[in-house]
């Protein structure tokens, strides 16, 4: 069964290099070109695409550590590219910074005379301030990068007998301290555009699309390697139907929590709350609005329904790829209605930044998954992964 | 006194004796093959795909992986059962919401419409999994004649350690000599005539 001819290597052709550079210069000039004359836009625009990419990295991160967690056997042979995804929170964290200079464009609480006046703002000025808005921004990504190294540290070390003992440490704190910093990651960077707004399940929701696009992204990596038959022996459809299965149980939980969201605002009626859904469902961005049911929750849902949906490689990159599209949306849409009300505006400042932090995720990914071996041997649970099966 | 008493109790079990004959699974007559490796078993069933038997059962104390492909079992038809289920349950659900608040007890909530489609959406979903799951279960139940009493046993050793294959008598077709040496071939530990 194992192919002993191939070396399960990733390898970055010349061609996908050069692809990867001109995306980031694409973006480069994108968001130059866009600050000169709106930047407003600049800004909001980076947010999507910074948000998208970084929740992609601590996504991966999650899958990681929730693999470690559960002792799963059937994953070790796709770890890699989950791990992979992860090497991005570096680079997120420069992001971040990057983001802090322009943040004032975009949120009004960063002038603290705009909230005084505003009985429902005053009370928020400790929270929401530029000083502990970056204090956050701060801990957040060195307490995810440290580890994230940790956890790399111990995985990479292929040699290490009691790795899965020890892993568990990191794993553990990991999750513990993802659930409550990527809660108020995406409070901060998404809720806080309308800071009256507020809905205690936005976490959450935002959780669903991170895991939902990582197991996507997941998924295309994995497909991709197969094509190029850098895993051929290593990991079969039965990887892919497992996959398939968690990306299909994250479509429901994300449409459960979306609507969940929705309904109680709905019932409650309360006009600090139906605020969001009024900017989203006025003018233009209903149809955006009715897309994402559409396209990120039907769609897939039954697409992904049948059993063969889930072992045929070519129906599941469509349908990964959808996903990811739906994801980018789901974000451009919790942004964009605050820089232009009932307008859709989505053009080169959108899709070329989109594409500068592309070309980037890629690289450091890439780069990632050239320098380790993408199939994890001295894993103990190596032999089950390779001859994993899924019956039903 | 005493008569009245057994006659009472031996009338009470003839009732029992009935009711056991009719709820109990009609069995057949063949051969049984006993393995100690399901590895084997599986080897053995597929060999006898490949040389045209089929209508045999596996007996085995936990599922086999692999065992369906071996034996050529296509897939059941309990998917799309559970599907149209599904279906039926969301159109109930749609139907009896409206009627209720429509229809049938109309009530002014909040100002809302009377055909409030978000507020019902919970109830229309708990009823697509009810009609699909308990559905499923029954029909599950119906096609495999449970709930069924006195089960035939071909070894008692069947539902700890034993791995077996009966193949009834009409499906042998006379090439039993063909069979026995499949047994033999993957290493049966015991062949039998049995009934199952």
């Amino acid at each position: 069964m194992i192919n002993n001819n191939t070396k399960p290597e990733w390898i970055i052709s010349s061609k996908a290099k050069n692809l990867f550079v001109s995306f980031m210069f694409i973006g480069v000039v994108a968001f130059g070109f866009t600050m000169i004359t709106d930047s407003l836009r600049a800004w909001s625009s980076f947010l999507v695409s910074f948000f998208f990419f970084t929740s992609l990295a601590l996504g991966g991160l999650f899958f990681v550590a929730l693999q470690f967690l559960t002792n799963a056997g059937w994953s070790v042979n796709i770890r890699r590219y989950a791990e992979a995804m992860s090497s991005f929170l570096p680079w997120a964290f420069g992001l971040s910074i990057v983001f802090f200079l322009g943040a004032k464009n975009i949120y009004i609480w960063f002038d603290a005379s705009n909230m005084i006046g505003d009985h429902a703002l005053e009370g928020k000025i400790s929270y929401l301030n530029p000083t502990s808005f970056f204090i956050r921004l701060v801990l957040f990504f060195s307490a995810w990068i440290v580890l994230q190294k940790w956890i790399m540290k111990i995985t990479l070390a292929d040699k290490a007998k009691d790795m899965y003992k020890k892993v568990v440490k990191p794993s553990v704190i990991f999750l513990i301290v993802f659930a409550l910093s990527y809660s108020l990651f995406s409070v901060d960077l998404l809720m806080s555009l309308n800071p009256h707004w507020y809905s205690t399940i936005f976490g959450v929701y935002n959780f669903a699309g991170l895991f939902q696009s990582t197991l996507a992204f997941i998924i295309l990596f994995v497909l991709y390697a197969l094509k190029k038959s850098w895993i051929k022996g290593y990991v079969s459809e039965n990887h892919l139907h497992d996959l398939g299965k968690l990306l299909f149980g994250f479509t429901t939980f994300w449409a459960y929590i979306a609507f969940s969201q929705f309904m109680l605002i709905w019932y409650a009626n309360i006009p600090e709350e139906t605020i969001y859904f009024l900017d989203r469902f006025n003018g233009e961005w209903i149809w955006v609005s009715i897309a994402l049911l559409v396209f990120k929750f039907i769609v897939p849902f039954i697409a992904l329904l049948p059993q063969w949906a889930k072992r045929n490689p070519s129906h599941l990159c469509a349908v990964s790829f959808l996903i990811l599209f739906m994801q980018f949306i789901d974000v451009y849409w919790m942004v964009y209605p605050h820089y232009s009300k009932s307008v859709i505006k989505f053009s080169f400042a959108e899709v070329g930044i989109f594409l500068g932090f592309l070309g980037l995720f890629l690289y450091t990914s890439t780069k990632f998954l050239e320098k380790h071996s993408l199939i994890p041997k001295d894993d103990p649970f190596h032999d089950e992964s390779t001859s994993h099966e899924v019956v039903y | 006194m005493m008569n009245t008493k057994n006659t009472i109790i031996q009338k009470i079990k003839t009732i029992f004796c009935k009711i056991e004959n009719y709820i109990k699974s009609p069995t057949k007559k063949g051969t049984a093959a006993f393995w100690l490796d399901d590895h084997q078993l599986i080897k053995a069933a597929k060999e006898m795909t490949d040389s045209g038997f089929s209508g045999f059962e596996a007996v085995s104390p936990f599922p086999l992986h692999g065992i369906d492909e071996a034996m050529n079992i296509p897939r059941s038809f309990i998917p799309w059962a559970t599907f149209f289920l599904g279906l039926t349950g969301c159109a109930f659900g749609i139907w009896f919401t409206w009627w209720v608040a429509v229809v049938d007890w109309p009530l002014n909530i909040g100002g809302k419409p009377m055909w409030s489609f978000a507020a019902f959406i919970p109830i229309i979903f708990e009823l697509t999994i009810l009609f699909a799951a308990l559905g499923s279960v029954a029909l599950m139940f119906f096609i495999n004649g449970l709930p069924s009493v006195n089960p035939p046993i071909l070894d008692k050793d069947i539902t700890s350690h034993k791995f077996a294959i009966f193949i009834p008598e009409e499906e042998i077709k006379g090439r039993g000599a063909e069979l026995e040496q499949i047994f033999n071939k993957f290493g049966a530990i015991e062949v039998k005539q049995s009934e199952f």
